[in-house]
């Protein structure tokens, strides 16, 4: 007789009972692949970032501002390629709370400091040579069906202009399309001339400045050289790679990674448990089939394998289910979730993170069953009842 | 009737009592129930104490001016001259001759965090004395307040416990300016304990601000009174404020990340319960399973399959509600009183502590109890409906 066809049969014996506990798996690694995917989409900015890019804000806090003559200074700096500004505006469209990633920038120092990003060439050309021009992210233009050519008016949580109002208008003139980099495709930035002209405050400064290095090996050595150049001014910086920076930024939400694991690894527990003694009962209740098939010839080893590869299948079939439910819940809401947190999505690393639970979990709920049944002797448990 | 009744109440506790014989399967319903609790009362108890945090700050009788369109203090710019105009407005509560009346500085800096040893944005509110005594709870529990014109702090009490370095004594460089702490104050847990204060001439010169504010405080003369200041406000154009009370300000704060961590909480504590759910039914088929013999004995002996139904029922109930306290006991154990924090509206840290309360008790335990009704009910029905004669010929 072949041993996957009475693997089989025994799973499919109570099949009530094998249907709640793959429920029970489903749900463990349903919430395993969804939570997973949300948190690598809360740590994309430190996964993403570049290792030679760094970035300078006040070393009082970021929010305070620095002159804007510091961008030229850190770029004539030995080891440094390129450099440029990056200032908060605030913006929001049409309701406060469609907040906007915005950033007042040089277009040209910035497509340098991020040269993953390859505009079309006439979007390119068009953005750089209208003053009143954005370039958008693919996520931030979808969610607010934006197209090219666009006239969009954008205010400002910050600023105010001039003449009193608090709302600017601006071309769309580039698309940034960037999958790899999710905080990219989440930017809308305008001419930071623009924003000098406009601003009623603030002139002549910027929030940040982001700026490459020749090789990562140098990032050390530079921080402290950027910092030591400014010490004892009045606006003194702080240096940090843009991982670090992005890092402690979300580390400001809150301890997602640590409420990630806390729900995932008790929703793990608690199936353990369920099927760990479901299995230790249903090898129990099948002492006398075991007795017969030794009996019949069948040695203890190949009892045990029977026995995990019962287990193992459960665990592999319900995680299966549950990955690919998450993955699927996650693609067909992607466009509502990527507007709220970039970057969330079911990488192979969690799936594969996955799967090898779901094979600790299969060898754990077996292990036991299946160590019993290596050692059941046929004269007791033929009679056992 | 009555007898349904006791035969009801002498299958249950038939049920219970052989529990025990059926141990781990009934240990592990326990156990997942008592974790989905545990995961719900968690989230519902860090969604209270969030909110509480900010609702409580705000009294009815404070009025919060701020910049037309600005949703927080740190999006808000107001002057010295319109701080002038509103101080004469009607409304507005009077102490020996002078406006009741505070004029702050809100800016943001930074703070090393305990817990993980990253940089925090901290609020430094620049205020005087009159601000400080609009607060109505704040004691300082170490130290003293701020010498007005000195470079001296006067820090909340959560920013001690999570962020290094702000105890009395220590000093804080903030650009060219060495700040020392000189005392902590409490503020019955609000977000006001999140917030660092200095005198406001002090930090806007240090903050290059001078003559400018965020916002604008005044003590009403009643909270009827707020009305009567909005008119007053609308009526000058010289003042492009918008008044509302320090409650309504704090309660819509309190609505953006609260209502965020709830939505979070109860569709995860459903999902984990659905898995729970599969468990307990598990449990309860193989206990149906397990007394099959004993089930159609007491048939056989004339116990009716309604008390079979109500038996088995109880029995869910039973294992579902010890694994809620037990869920419930363990989370308020370790959560009560555990202290985090997120970002804020403003931008800054706000520092809570996770708040179980008796309703939020009860809430856990209804969905333990739901979770066992389900959980219980299918399985009583096999139970009530097992053929006698099959199961006694069985063996």
């Amino acid at each position: 007789m072949n041993h996957a066809l009475l693997v089989t049969k025994n799973i499919g014996r109570r099949k009530l009972r094998t249907v709640l506990l793959l429920i029970a798996i489903f749900i463990a690694f349903l919430l395993f692949g969804a939570l997973e995917s949300f948190l690598q989409g809360f740590n994309a900015g430190q996964n993403s970032a570049a290792a030679d890019r760094l970035v300078t804000v006040n070393k009082i806090n970021f929010t305070v501002p620095l002159p804007i003559s510091y961008v030229d200074r850190i770029r004539d700096l030995p080891g440094i390629t390129h450099a440029t500004s990056q200032s908060f505006f605030g913006g929001f469209y049409q309701d406060p709370k469609n907040f906007l990633l915005m950033f007042a920038t040089d277009p040209q120092a910035y497509l340098q400091v991020y040269p993953k990003i390859v505009l079309p060439p006439e979007q390119r050309t068009a953005w750089l040579n209208d003053r009143r021009g954005i370039a958008v992210g693919r996520i931030v233009a979808n969610k607010n069906h934006w197209k090219i050519g666009d006239h969009i008016p954008i205010s400002s949580s910050i600023f105010s202009r001039a003449d009193g109002s608090h709302s600017w208008d601006f071309n769309l003139d580039a698309i940034i399309n960037l999958p790899e980099d999710s905080q990219r495709e989440s930017v809308v930035l305008m001419h930071h001339k623009y924003f000098d002209e406009t601003v009623t405050f603030a002139r002549d400064t910027t929030s940040m400045i982001v700026f490459t290095t020749a090789s990562p090996k140098l990032n050390d050595s530079i921080e402290k050289q950027v910092d030591a150049m400014f010490a004892n001014s009045p606006y003194e910086t702080s240096t940090d790679t843009a991982a670090a920076f992005n890092k402690a930024f979300v580390a400001q939400v809150g301890n997602i990674a640590l409420i990630v694991t806390l729900v995932v690894s008790t929703a793990f527990a608690a199936i353990l448990l369920i099927v760990g003694n479901t299995m230790v009962m249903a090898i129990r209740e099948r002492t006398r089939e075991i007795g017969v098939l030794k009996t019949l010839g069948f040695s203890g080893p190949v009892i045990s394998a029977q026995i995990l590869a019962e287990s193992m299948l459960l665990a592999l079939f319900g995680a299966a289910l549950g990955l690919g439910t998450a993955w699927l819940a996650l693609a067909a809401t992607r466009r509502y979730l990527e507007a709220l947190i970039p970057g969330v999505h079911m990488t192979g690393a969690i799936l594969a993170a996955g799967l090898g639970w779901a094979i600790v979990l299969g060898l754990v709920t077996g292990a036991v069953p299946a160590w019993s049944g290596l050692r059941l002797r046929i004269v007791s448990a033929l009679g056992r009842r | 009737m009555a007898t349904f009744g006791r035969q009801s109440i002498a299958i249950a506790g038939m049920n219970i009592r052989s529990i025990p014989q059926r141990l781990w399967m009934s240990l592990s319903t326990v156990v997942a129930i008592a974790l989905v609790v545990a995961v719900l009362l968690s989230f519902l108890a860090m969604a209270n104490g969030f909110r509480k945090a900010q609702a409580s700050a705000g009294a009815a009788d404070i009025a919060i001016l701020m910049r037309d369109g600005a949703s927080s203090e740190i999006n808000s710019v107001a002057s010295r001259d319109q701080a002038a105009l509103v101080g004469e407005m009607t409304g507005v509560a009077r102490a020996g001759g002078k406006p009741l009346i505070s004029a702050e500085l809100f800016v943001i800096v930074d703070g090393t965090s305990r817990s993980n040893g990253l940089r925090g944005n901290l609020p430094l509110r620049g205020i005087t004395p009159t601000g400080i005594a609009l607060r109505h709870g704040i004691r300082i529990t170490e130290g003293r307040v701020f010498q007005p014109g000195t470079n001296e702090l006067v820090v909340g009490r959560a920013v001690v416990r999570e962020f290094v370095g702000f105890e009395v004594g220590k000093t804080l460089r903030l650009g060219q300016s060495t700040w020392t702490v000189v005392g902590v104050f409490e503020d019955g847990g609000t977000v006001r304990e999140s917030e660092l204060w200095a005198d406001a001439g002090v930090v806007q010169s240090a903050f290059d601000r001078q003559n400018f504010f965020q916002t604008i405080r005044v003590r009403l003369t009643s909270p009827a009174a707020l009305p009567a200041l909005k008119a007053a406000v609308a009526a000058d154009p010289r003042v492009q404020l918008l008044a509302q009370s320090e409650a309504d300000y704090f309660a819509e704060q309190a609505k953006a990340s609260g209502g965020l961590i709830q939505a979070l909480g109860w569709p995860l504590a459903i999902i984990m319960a659905i898995g729970a759910l599969a468990g307990a039914l598990n449990t309860m088929y193989s206990s149906v399973a397990t007394r099959g013999t004993e089930i159609a004995t007491l048939r056989a002996i004339g116990f009716g399959g309604f008390p079979t139904f109500v038996g088995t029922l109880a029995e869910a109930l039973f294992l579902s509600v010890v694994g809620g306290l037990v869920g419930v006991v363990a989370a308020s154990l370790i959560f009560q009183g555990f202290s985090a924090k997120t970002l804020s509206a403003n931008f800054t840290q706000v520092i809570f502590t996770f708040q179980v309360t008796p309703g939020l008790c009860v809430t856990a335990l209804i969905l333990a109890t739901v979770v066992g009704l389900i959980g219980g009910f299918f399985p009583a029905i096999r139970a009530a409906r097992l053929p006698i004669v099959g199961m006694l010929g069985d063996q």
